[in-house]
């Protein structure tokens, strides 16, 4: 029944959430910078440094922010949300286990999709799942796409370990943020 | 730090001003009385009339021409996801908005853009749905209610701000997707936000000012009636009964019909008591928005089976006399009967299941409430199944009710489940907080069944089915509206299908292809005595997310194409 002349609509997608942080004046929306130290958001050790003795091996996946050197919290921007995991090192792809401390990894949880926390854990798949639409991200092999509708990996923060604390070791390896039209 | 909050809370908008209304046309202003009585070539609200019938007497296309109905003019909304918004109409002005609250105006005879709206969201906002369902009219101004919780006033005739008033705080969980509900100068929204244990409300804002009349809370505080059906202390504060769908409102009374959704989080025994007023229908006094009456339909709920679709008000026979009621297919997969009283009550007259479900072993005949079948019902580490399943016999797309057939045509979907159980978990305000995690949602279908999605029909009178609709290969997400012409129109199928079927008997007589799927309302009107029916394709959010997991199931089209365009038909000359 489509007449002639009629034209499909084109999907557009323009990235809406890869701007800076919103103040550069302001330290906690600056996004993580190296030296910062990560801080569990919910948890019993809500709160505190993340060490990776903290952390159960082979997950679930804890959220946190970074923490600047002096003590700021930088949970001023959505977009420094992260998910912190610890792994077998002997299970990480090359690229995930240069950017892992002690194999602690911490990846971007904000849902390359359409910016949703990705907050839940399948125990039955050892994968980051977002909650909003179901994008499952494998942590062990740089956070690629297994499942759902997401169009990218999560973006990846490198660590080293400094005196037995995993610390950001450069930016996040790729634009933060979801997809919207 | 001034500075900071001024350039983050102040979300920037963009209204993209073409040539506006042209050539000096009046726009006609919208009234209560419109309102009350719109005309025939009119579609002034989301359903077409107070009574939310998603109804249109309009006749010059019907069931002995349909089939030269031809698309005359399309517009490509250049917005991906889930369109779910109907065309608005007010004497040839059009008003579509799209995902990420977006508005475009049209001439509604030819296409031509008049204006767009796009709002701007803040940086590192989220929602879980990113929809809308469409704009609300009053006076001269387009009211919109923000995916980030921020009620818009736009001038209709250019698209530029009125005002803006924030209803919530998005950080926290709470967003909007309904359409706003003019109620007599003022302008009424709901909330979406139930995934992230908000505390649903109604609010209603001053039509010219912005400023807020009334807002109920649909979960009462301690002390307030129904607040011992929170048995645990703190548990109301998050417990859900957002009301993220559109009421039906009855001017002759003033009450409200709104619906509000089922508890946070989802599994009961975290929130022991009947969890007043989840799942419900409220009735709610226009001028003040004082709770005059409810009705709950499934308590301390497990399933997330919303009941946010607000019923139709229809009047119906029973024991040979007119009732004023109420009549609703509830998400639960049951089919209620209410009665409307005169104080704007709700009386419970009867309710029968319109497709497979074994979660209730009955309801009772004189209140209403449903006894549970424990076996299914889940619970913290309780794991059980369920059927249908969460997205229930049908989700939000609308029912419609033809006064002229005394047919209701329910867009369901059936032979699918979901088994889960829930474990508790630490809140984050903004982040689900369901107790189950997408993956562990065990949604599942009989892969035997004959069909999935359906429109099911019944006399409105009798409860006696009617024609059935079935599809073997698609679920059906595609709201209905039935015609004066004795036509029902609806999209919802994954093949991208437009039909339209006679209501009488059921026969497909009419279809078009589209470019994605439809799962928005269908509208229908007339400019210069031309009838035309209008729909947007643009398949999304939810209907998107099942159509994944039955293309693992089932071998279905995982990538349904989508973007947004807005199809228009009339009868080819």
């Amino acid at each position: 029944m489509m007449g002639a002349g009629v034209a499909l609509a084109p999907v557009a997608l323009a990235p809406w959430l890869a701007r800076p942080a919103r103040a550069d004046d302001d330290p906690s929306a600056l996004h993580p910078q190296p030296g910062d130290r990560l801080v569990f958001l919910t948890g019993p050790k809500k709160g505190q440094i993340i060490k990776p003795e903290d952390l159960p091996l082979g997950g679930p996946q804890f959220q946190a922010y970074p923490q600047s050197p002096d003590g700021v919290l930088r949970d001023g921007s959505r977009l420094n949300l992260l998910i912190v995991i610890r792994l077998d090192p002997a299970s990480l792809s090359p690229t995930t286990l240069a950017n892992a401390a002690d194999g602690v990894v911490a990846y971007s949880a904000v849902c390359t999709h359409q910016g949703c926390p990705v907050n839940a854990w399948s125990e039955e798949k050892k994968m980051m799942v977002c909650s909003c639409h179901g994008s499952t991200y494998d942590p062990r092999n740089d956070a690629k796409l297994l499942f759902g509708p997401a169009p990218r990996p999560l973006p990846a923060l490198p660590l080293k370990l400094v005196a037995g604390v995993p610390m950001v070791a450069a930016g996040f390896s790729a634009r933060l943020g979801g997809e919207t039209a | 730090m001034q500075k900071l909050l001024s350039s983050t809370c102040l979300a920037a908008t963009l209204a993209i001003g073409l040539a506006g209304l042209a050539h000096g046309a009046e726009y006609t202003p919208v009234t209560d009385a419109r309102l009350t009585n719109p005309e025939p070539q009119n579609w002034l609200m989301t359903r077409g009339n107070y009574q939310g019938w998603s109804y249109s007497p309009l006749d010059q296309v019907n069931s002995s021409n349909v089939r030269g109905l031809t698309p005359v003019w399309t517009f490509s909304t250049g917005v991906d996801s889930g369109h779910e918004s109907p065309p608005i109409v007010n004497n040839g002005v059009m008003f579509v908005s799209t995902p990420y609250a977006q508005v475009i105006a049209l001439d509604a005879a030819t296409g031509d853009e008049l204006w767009r709206y796009k709002r701007k969201l803040p940086e590192g906002f989220s929602a879980l749905h990113n929809t809308n369902r469409g704009v609300a009219l009053y006076g001269d101004r387009v009211y919109l209610a923000g995916l980030d919780a921020v009620l818009v006033a736009l001038d209709a005739r250019t698209g530029k701000v009125a005002w803006e008033t924030k209803v919530e705080d998005w950080k926290t969980g709470y967003y909007m997707t309904m359409a706003p509900l003019v109620v007599k100068g003022k302008i009424l929204v709901g909330v979406a936000g139930g995934e992230f244990g908000v505390r649903g409300f109604v609010e209603a804002f001053d039509a010219d000012s912005g400023k807020s009349v009334w807002k109920t809370y649909s979960i009462p505080a301690p002390g307030e009636p129904g607040s011992n059906t929170w048995e645990k202390p703190d548990t109301w504060k998050t417990g859900g009964a957002s009301t993220w769908m559109t009421g039906n409102y009855d001017p002759t009374t003033d009450t409200v019909f709104w619906g509000t959704g089922n508890g946070s989080p989802w599994f009961g025994d975290q929130r022991p008591g009947d969890n007043l007023y989840t799942s419900s229908t409220l009735a709610l006094d226009g001028a003040t928005g004082k709770l005059k009456s409810y009705f709950q339909y499934q308590q301390n709920e497990d399933w997330d089976w919303d009941a946010m679709n607000a019923p139709m008000l229809v009047d119906f026979q029973k024991d040979g006399a007119t009732v004023n009621g109420l009549l609703t297919p509830q998400r639960n997969g049951y089919l209620y009967w209410l009665q409307r009283k005169s104080d704007g009550g709700i009386g419970f007259l009867k309710a029968q299941p319109y497709v497979a479900q074994n979660v209730f072993k009955s309801v009772d005949a004189t209140t209403g409430r449903p006894v549970i079948d424990m076996d299914h019902k889940p619970g913290t580490g309780k794991m059980a199944q369920f059927c249908p399943g969460l997205w229930g016999g049908k989700d939000w797309p609308y029912e419609s009710y033809s006064p002229k057939t005394g047919m209701v045509y329910i867009p369901s979907n059936e032979n699918h489940c979901n088994k889960f159980e829930g474990k508790v978990e630490e809140r984050v305000p903004g982040q689900w907080w369901t107790g189950v995690a997408i993956p562990d949602f065990h949604f599942s279908v009989d892969p035997k069944a004959p069909f999935y999605g359906e429109i099911k029909t019944f006399d409105v009178n009798t409860g006696a089915p009617g024609w059935r609709q079935l599809y073997a290969h698609s679920m059906m997400w595609g709201s209905l509206l039935s015609t004066g012409g004795n036509l029902v129109f609806g999209g919802g199928t994954n093949d991208r299908e437009f039909r339209a079927y006679d209501a009488t008997t059921g026969e497909e007589l009419w279809h078009s292809r589209t470019n994605s799927a439809i799962i928005a309302p269908p509208a229908s009107y007339e400019v210069n005595g031309v009838q035309y029916v209008a729909v947007q394709s643009g398949y999304g959010v939810d209907a998107a997310y099942q159509e994944t997991l039955l293309s693992e199931l089932l071998g279905w089209q995982a990538d349904v194409p989508q973007g947004g365009v807005v199809w228009v038909y009339a009868l080819s000359k």
